[in-house]
C-alpha cells in the first residue's frame, strides 16, 4: 500500500515539477508570473493528439523508424508547436505591459490562459469532451517483481530526469544560459556588461516552451485521458509548487512539486473520505508557505528596496 | 473665466439631465433589442468617450454636472424609477437589471481592492458565495427572517474579510494573488463536498424577501398596470446599490481612499508616512466583502435556488473584467462596468460556448488599448485647491 502509494506520488510530482520549472524560468528573468504555463502545456498535451490521431502522422512515422524514434520526433514536433505558441504569447500578452504595473501582465495572462483553454474547447474536434491520449509508452511491467513500474512510468521519470538535467547542464555550462543567471540577478547590470536582454527572454521562453511541450506529453501519458480545463488546475499546482519550493528556483521546483504531489496522494490515501479533499491539502500548505516561509524550501529571502 | 463658468451653468441645467436621459434611452436600447444592438450601443458609447476625452468634453461634461449637481440628481433617480416601469411588459428585461445591480454591488466591493489599492483579489466570487450561502442557510436551516439572513452575511463576511486580509498584510502582488485564487478554490472545493451545505445540488426553495407583510414576490398593481414581482427587487437592489455607490464615493474621497492610494503607489513609503498598513488594508477587505456579502444575499433570496457554479473562479474574473472595464477606483465606472457586462453576458445566452473566451478577449483588448478603463479616474478636487 505505501509502496504503491510513493509511486504515485512520484509519477504526480513529475508531471507538475516540468510546469513549475516553466513558471520558475519565466519568472526569474521577467519578475512576472506567467498564468497561462499550465494551459500551454496542456495545449501540448493537444498538439501531440493531434499529430497522432488527426493528422496521421505517427503512422506515418512508424512505418519508416522504429517506435523509439516515432515517439521522439512526434514529441519533438509537438515541443517546437508549443515554444512557438510561447514567444507568440509573449509578444501579444507579456510584452506590451512590460516596465508597467505588474499587475497588468497578472491578469492578461490569465485571460491568454483562458483563451487558450476556450480556443482548444471551441476548435478542436469535439475539444469539451474527455478525450484519451494515444497510448505510446506501454503500459507492462519492466521488471516482473517490481509492481508499479511500467515502462510508462520508468520512462515518465527518466525523462523528468533527462529534462532537468540538460536544464541543468544549459543553464550553467552555455554562453546564454549564463547570461540567463545574470539577467535573473540583475537586470540593470546585466544590461550594463553588454547581455542582450531580449535576446536573453527570447532564449529563455524558447527553452521554457520545448520544457512545456514535452511536460504536455508527459501529462498526457500518465493521465491517458485529457481534458480542454485541466490546464487551469495544471497552472495552478505548478504556479504553488513553485511558491513553496522558492519562486525562481529551478531546484525548488522540483522539491515543491513533490512536497504538493506526497500531501496530495497522502492525503487522499490515509485520511477517511479524503480523496474530496486532495485539493484542499495542496493548497493550504500553499497558503502556510506563503505566510510563515514565504521564500520557499530553496528560495533565498530578499530585503524590500524602496 | 466667470462668463464661462455662468454659459456652462445655464447650458448645463438643460444638457446634464438631457445626458442622463439620453444614457437612459441607450440603456434601453441596449437591454431590449438583440445582440448586435447591444453592441452597436457599446461601441458608439465608447467612441463618444474616447473623442470626448480627446477634445476636453468629457471634462466639460463633469463640470456640467457639478454646477448643476441637484437637477441632474433628480432626474436621474426619477429615470431610474421610472425606468424599470417602462420595461414592465418583459420580466426577462427586469430579471437583467436585477442581476446587474448585484452584480455592480460585487464589482464596487471589489474595486477597494483592486482599484484603490491596486492588489489583485481573485476571490470576489467566493466572498459573493458565503454572503450568499450564509444568508439562505439562516433563512432556510433556521426559518429566520431574510433580512436577519442579511445581517447575518454582512457580519460573516466582515469577519471573513479580516481573516482573508492577513494574508494580504504579509504578502503582494503574485504571492497575494496566489493566496486568493487558494481562497476561491478552496470554497468551492468546500461547498461541493459539505453535505449539510447542499454539496453539489445547491440549496434550493429560498425563501423570498417580504416588506410590511409583503412578499417580494407578489406581482404589484400601479393604477391597473400590473408590475412583475422583479420589479420589487429593483427597487430594492438600486436602493441598497445607489447606497453603497455614496458609501463607495464618500470613501474614495476621504483620508482612506486616499492612503489606499498610497500603498499602491508604494507600500514602505507609504508606511514610513505614518499609515497604518495594517488597519487600512483589513478595512479594505473588510468592506469589499460587506459589499459582495450584501450582494450575495440579495442573490439568494432573489434566485431562490443557490449553487457553486454561481460563484467559481470564473465568476470572479468576470467580476475582475467589470472592475477593468468600468475605470478602476471609479465608483462610477465600476458601476457602469458592471451593467454593460451583466447585459452582453446576457445577450450572449446563445453562444455561451463563447463567453469564457468572450471575457478574457475584453480583459486583454482592455489592458492593451485603455487600461485606465471606460471611465477613468479623475484627480480629486478640494476646497482651495482650485477655484471656485
Amino acid at each position: 500500500m505505501l509502496y504503491a502509494q510513493i509511486i504515485n506520488a512520484v509519477m504526480l510530482g513529475c508531471t507538475y515539477s516540468l510546469v513549475a520549472i516553466g513558471f520558475s524560468l519565466f519568472f526569474g528573468v521577467l519578475d512576472t508570473v506567467v498564468f497561462c504555463t499550465g494551459d500551454v502545456a496542456i495545449f501540448s498535451s493537444f498538439s501531440v493528439v493531434l499529430l497522432v490521431q488527426i493528422t496521421a502522422l505517427y503512422a506515418l512515422l512508424i512505418g519508416l523508424f522504429n517506435p523509439f524514434f516515432s515517439i521522439l520526433i512526434t514529441v519533438l514536433l509537438a515541443a517546437v508547436i508549443t515554444a512557438a505558441l510561447m514567444v507568440i504569447m509573449y509578444q501579444l500578452v507579456i510584452k506590451p505591459f512590460e516596465n508597467k504595473s505588474s499587475l497588468m501582465p497578472l491578469l492578461s495572462t490569465i485571460a491568454a490562459g483562458i483563451a487558450l483553454r476556450e480556443l482548444i474547447g471551441i476548435f478542436f474536434p469535439q475539444g469539451r469532451n474527455p478525450r484519451s491520449f494515444p497510448e505510446l509508452l506501454s503500459m507492462e511491467r519492466i521488471f516482473e517483481a517490481l509492481p508499479g513500474i511500467s515502462w510508462r512510468n520508468g520512462i515518465i521519470i527518466l525523462a523528468t530526469i533527462l529534462i532537468v538535467a540538460l536544464l541543468h547542464w544549459f543553464i550553467n555550462k552555455t554562453k546564454i544560459g549564463l547570461s540567463i543567471q545574470a539577467v535573473s540577478q540583475n537586470r540593470e547590470a546585466a544590461t550594463m556588461v553588454g547581455i542582450n536582454r531580449n535576446l536573453v527572454i527570447y532564449v529563455t521562453f524558447i527553452v521554457g516552451g520545448l520544457i512545456l511541450g514535452f511536460s504536455g506529453f508527459l501529462i498526457g501519458s500518465y493521465y491517458s485521458v485529457i481534458r480542454f480545463d485541466l490546464g487551469a488546475s495544471f497552472g495552478l499546482k505548478g504556479f504553488s509548487a513553485a511558491v513553496v519550493g522558492g519562486l525562481g528556483n529551478l531546484y525548488g521546483a522540483i522539491v515543491g512539486s513533490m512536497l504538493i504531489a506526497f500531501a496530495e496522494v497522502f492525503v487522499s490515501a490515509y485520511i477517511p473520505g479524503g480523496t474530496a479533499y486532495a485539493g484542499i491539502a495542496a493548497f493550504v500548505l500553499v497558503l502556510l508557505f506563503i505566510l510563515f516561509k514565504p521564500e520557499g524550501v530553496l528560495g533565498s529571502r530578499s530585503i524590500e528596496k524602496v | 473665466m466667470t462668463d464661462r463658468q455662468t454659459h456652462l451653468q445655464n447650458t448645463g441645467k438643460f444638457v446634464a439631465p438631457l445626458g442622463v436621459l439620453i444614457f437612459f434611452a441607450a440603456m434601453a436600447l441596449a437591454i431590449t433589442m438583440n445582440l448586435w444592438t447591444t453592441l452597436a450601443v457599446v461601441v458608439v458609447l465608447t467612441a463618444l468617450l474616447i473623442f470626448g476625452e480627446k477634445r476636453g468634453f468629457v471634462e466639460t461634461a463633469y463640470k456640467m454636472v457639478e454646477k448643476n449637481y441637484k437637477i441632474t440628481v433628480a432626474v436621474f433617480v426619477a429615470a431610474l424609477l421610472l425606468f424599470p416601469i417602462a420595461l414592465r411588459g418583459n420580466s426577462y428585461f427586469l430579471h437583467i437589471l436585477v442581476i446587474a445591480g448585484i452584480y455592480a454591488m460585487v464589482a464596487l466591493g471589489l474595486n477597494f481592492q483592486i482599484g484603490s489599492m491596486g492588489q489583485v483579489n481573485f476571490a470576489p466570487a467566493a466572498m459573493f458565495g458565503i454572503g450568499a450561502y450564509t444568508s439562505a442557510m439562516v433563512s432556510v436551516h433556521y426559518g429566520a427572517s431574510p433580512w436577519l439572513g442579511m445581517i447575518a452575511a454582512v457580519i460573516v463576511t466582515a469577519g471573513m474579510g479580516v481573516v482573508f486580509g492577513f494574508p494580504a498584510l504579509k504578502t503582494r502582488g503574485f504571492y497575494f494573488s496566489l493566496v486568493t485564487i487558494a481562497v476561491q478554490t478552496i470554497f468551492v472545493l468546500l461547498v461541493v463536498n459539505t453535505d449539510w451545505l447542499g454539496g453539489p445540488n445547491g440549496i434550493p426553495g429560498i425563501p423570498a424577501f417580504s416588506l410590511f407583510g409583503r412578499s417580494l414576490k407578489q406581482t404589484g398593481n400601479l393604477f391597473g398596470m400590473l408590475l412583475p414581482y422583479q420589479i420589487n427587487y429593483i427597487y430594492l437592489t438600486f436602493f441598497l446599490l445607489i447606497l453603497l455607490i455614496i458609501v463607495a464615493r464618500r470613501l474614495y474621497t476621504s483620508r482612506f481612499g486616499l492612503a489606499w492610494n498610497a500603498i499602491e503607489e508604494d507600500e514602505i513609503v507609504a508606511a514610513t508616512q505614518g499609515i497604518n498598513l495594517t488597519k487600512l488594508k483589513l478595512l479594505s477587505f473588510s468592506i469589499g466583502s460587506v459589499f459582495a456579502g450584501i450582494a450575495g444575499s440579495i442573490y439568494a433570496h432573489y434566485t431562490s435556488f443557490i449553487g457553486t457554479e454561481d460563484f467559481d473562479f470564473n465568476k470572479s474574473l468576470i467580476l475582475i473584467c467589470m472592475v477593468l472595464l468600468g475605470g478602476m477606483d471609479n465608483p462610477v465606472g465600476v458601476t457602469l462596468g458592471a451593467v454593460l457586462l451583466t447585459v452582453i453576458d446576457e445577450k450572449l445566452r446563445v453562444f455561451a460556448d463563447y463567453r469564457m473566451l468572450m471575457y478574457s478577449v475584453i480583459l486583454i483588448v482592455v489592458l492593451v488599448v485603455r487600461a485606465q478603463g471606460l471611465l477613468p479616474k479623475r484627480n480629486r478636487t478640494y476646497p482651495g485647491t482650485e477655484e471656485g
